[in-house]
C-alpha cells in the first residue's frame, strides 16, 4: 500500500474532455486506472453518471499507451472485441464499424493483423474499438505519445471529430503541454510533489480555429510548462 | 503444405537415403542393408505386419499426449495467471520436472502393470511439466496493458481466458509439445520393449532378436515416419492457429 495521489478532487462535465498533465511519477497514470474501476483498493470514490464506478454495468473505454490491441486478432476482431466482451448485439452491427472504420481511414485493413500495421494505423484501430462503444466515459493514458509529431498533430485532429461526432465524455493523461491545450477543455495540473491537483485551468483556448499557429497557444504553453517545472523543483528543494 | 516445402522433405529425404546406401556399400555387412532392399521389404510387409504396430504406437502418444494437455494446460493457466497458484505450485513443479521419468518406468508398472496405462502415464508425464511451464511462461508475458481495457470493460475470466490468455500462450503451448514430442517418442520406444506384443518398439527389438536386418530398418523408417507425421502435423497447426506469429 502507498500513496500514489491525494487530494484529487476533479470534476469532469458530461461530454467534456479533461486532460490530466504532471511530471513524471505524479500519479497520473494511477488516477486514470482508479477511474477506470482497475485499482480495487483506493480510498476515495469515483463516479460515472453520478453512479460509483463499476466496470460491469458501466461502459468504461481504455486506451493504453501502446494502444492495447490484441496482436492475435486480426483489425476487425480488435474492433469488435469490446462489444463481444459488453454483449452489446445492437453494437455489433457491421455498418457501425464499417463506418467508423471509413471515417478512420482504415477501411482496407480489417483482415490485417496490428504487427502489419504502422504505429498510426494502430492508433487508429485503437481509436475505433473505443468509439463503437460509446461509452460512458473514454480513458486515454498518453493516448498519441508514441507517434512522430506529424502523424500525432494528425491524430489529435481525428480524435477531436470523432468527440465531437460521439460526444464522448474522456480524461486523458498527457505528458505533452500542447496535447493537453489542444485537446482539454479543462487541464488539471498534477502536482507529483504533493500527489494532488496544482492548478486546475478552463481552456480558453479549446476548440479555436487553427489554434496551433496562434501566439496566445505559444504563450498558455510556456506558462504551463512552467507550472510543472516549478512543482518539480520543489520536489529537489524539498530533498 | 506448400509444393516447396514437400521439395525440401523430398530431398531431405533422399540426402538420408543416398548417405545411408553409401554407407551400405562401405561396410557391406548384413547389419547395414541397401535402403532399396529396405524399402522393398516395407512394402512388401507393412500393411501386414507393421501397420498394426505402428497403430498401436500412435494410440500411445495420442492418448499420453491428449491427458498431458488435459491436465497441462488448465495448471499452467491458474500458474501463470494467479501469482498464488504459481507460489504454491511452482516448487512442486520445479522439484518433480528434472527426474528423469524413465526412471520412474519401474514404479510405474509396478503400480499400472505392464500393460496400456504403464506406458501411456510415461508419455502423460514426459509431456505434462513442458507444457505447464510453457503456458506458465506465456501467460506470465503478457503485457498487464493489454488486459487493462478488458477488465475496464468488465470482462469475465471466461473472457479473458478466451480472448487473452489462450491465444497468447499458443505458440509457445506449441513448441514446448514439439520439443516434448520427440523425448516421448524416444521413450515410447523403450516402455514398448516391455510387456506387450504391440508397437514399433517391440517390432523393431523383436526383429533385431530374430537377427531379421531388414525387417529391424523397415521398423525405424517407419518409425521415423510416425515421427515426420506427428511434427508436420504439429507444423500445420501452428502456421494456422498462430496465423499472426508469421506475418510480416
Amino acid at each position: 500500500m502507498y500513496t500514489a495521489i491525494a487530494n484529487v478532487d476533479l470534476v469532469v462535465p458530461d461530454g467534456g474532455t479533461c486532460a490530466v498533465i504532471g511530471p513524471s511519477g505524479c500519479g497520473k497514470s494511477t488516477l486514470l486506472k482508479c477511474i477506470a474501476g482497475l485499482i480495487p483498493d483506493y480510498e476515495g470514490q469515483v463516479f460515472i453518471n453520478g453512479e460509483e464506478v463499476n466496470p460491469k454495468t458501466q461502459t468504461i473505454g481504455f486506451m493504453p499507451q501502446n494502444y492495447g490491441l490484441l496482436p492475435w486478432k486480426t483489425v476487425v476482431e480488435n474492433i469488435r472485441l469490446g462489444m463481444k466482451i459488453k454483449k452489446a448485439p445492437e453494437l455489433l452491427d457491421r455498418n457501425v464499424i464499417k463506418q467508423l472504420m471509413r471515417q478512420l481511414g482504415i477501411e482496407g485493413l480489417g483482415q490485417r493483423f496490428p504487427v502489419e500495421l504502422s504505429g498510426g494505423q494502430q492508433q487508429r484501430v485503437a481509436l475505433a474499438r473505443v468509439f463503437a462503444l460509446q461509452p460512458d466515459v473514454l480513458l486515454m493514458d498518453e493516448p498519441f505519445s508514441a507517434l512522430d509529431a506529424i502523424t500525432r498533430e494528425e491524430m489529435q485532429d481525428i480524435f477531436l471529430r470523432l468527440w465531437k461526432k460521439f460526444n464522448v465524455s474522456t480524461i486523458f493523461v498527457t505528458h505533452y503541454v500542447e496535447e493537453a491545450l489542444y485537446l482539454g477543455q479543462k487541464i488539471v495540473v498534477l502536482s507529483a510533489n504533493t500527489g494532488g491537483i496544482a492548478q486546475m485551468i478552463e481552456n480558453p483556448l479549446f476548440g479555436g480555429k487553427n489554434i496551433r499557429q496562434q501566439p496566445e497557444f505559444f504563450e498558455m504553453g510556456l506558462k504551463l510548462r512552467n507550472l510543472i517545472k516549478k512543482d518539480w523543483n520543489q520536489i529537489w528543494e524539498n530533498q | 503444405m506448400g509444393k516447396s516445402v514437400s521439395m525440401w522433405y523430398l530431398s531431405a529425404a533422399a540426402f538420408l537415403a543416398a548417405v545411408w546406401a553409401a554407407a551400405a556399400e562401405i561396410v557391406a555387412l548384413p547389419i547395414i542393408p541397401s535402403p532399396l532392399l529396405v524399402a522393398e521389404n516395407l512394402t512388401e510387409i507393412f500393411m501386414d505386419y507393421i501397420a498394426v504396430h505402428s497403430i498401436y504406437s500412435l494410440w500411445r502418444i495420442g492418448a499420453g499426449l491428449f491427458l498431458a494437455v488435459a491436465v497441462g494446460l488448465p495448471v499452467g493457466v491458474l500458474m501463470g495467471y494467479f501469482p498464488k497458484c504459481d507460489r504454491f505450485l511452482s516448487p512442486l513443479v520445479y522439484l518433480t520436472y528434472p527426474i528423469p521419468k524413465i526412471a520412474l518406468l519401474p514404479i510405474l508398472m509396478l503400480l499400472f502393470g505392464v500393460g496400456e496405462s504403464s506406458k501411456i502415464t510415461m508419455i502423460f508425464l514426459i509431456i505434462v511439466f513442458q507444457v505447464v511451464v510453457a503456458v506458465r511462461d506465456g501467460i506470465r508475458s503478457i503485457p498487464k496493458e493489454t488486459l487493462y481495457p478488458l477488465y475496464s470493460l468488465g470482462a469475465s475470466f471466461r473472457d479473458i481466458f478466451f480472448e487473452v490468455l489462450w491465444p497468447a500462450s499458443l505458440p509457445k503451448f506449441i513448441t514446448a509439445v514439439r520439443v516434448a514430442l520427440a523425448t516421448a517418442i524416444s521413450v515410447l520406444f523403450f516402455t514398448e520393449t516391455f510387456g506387450t506384443k504391440y508397437g514399433m518398439g517391440y517390432f523393431i527389438m523383436d526383429a533385431w532378436l530374430r537377427v531379421n536386418y531388414l525387417e529391424m530398418y523397415s521398423g525405424i523408417v517407419v518409425l521415423s515416419l510416425i515421427g515426420l507425421v506427428l511434427f508436420t502435423t504439429i507444423d500445420l497447426i501452428d502456421q494456422h492457429a498462430c496465423r499472426w506469429q508469421y506475418k510480416q
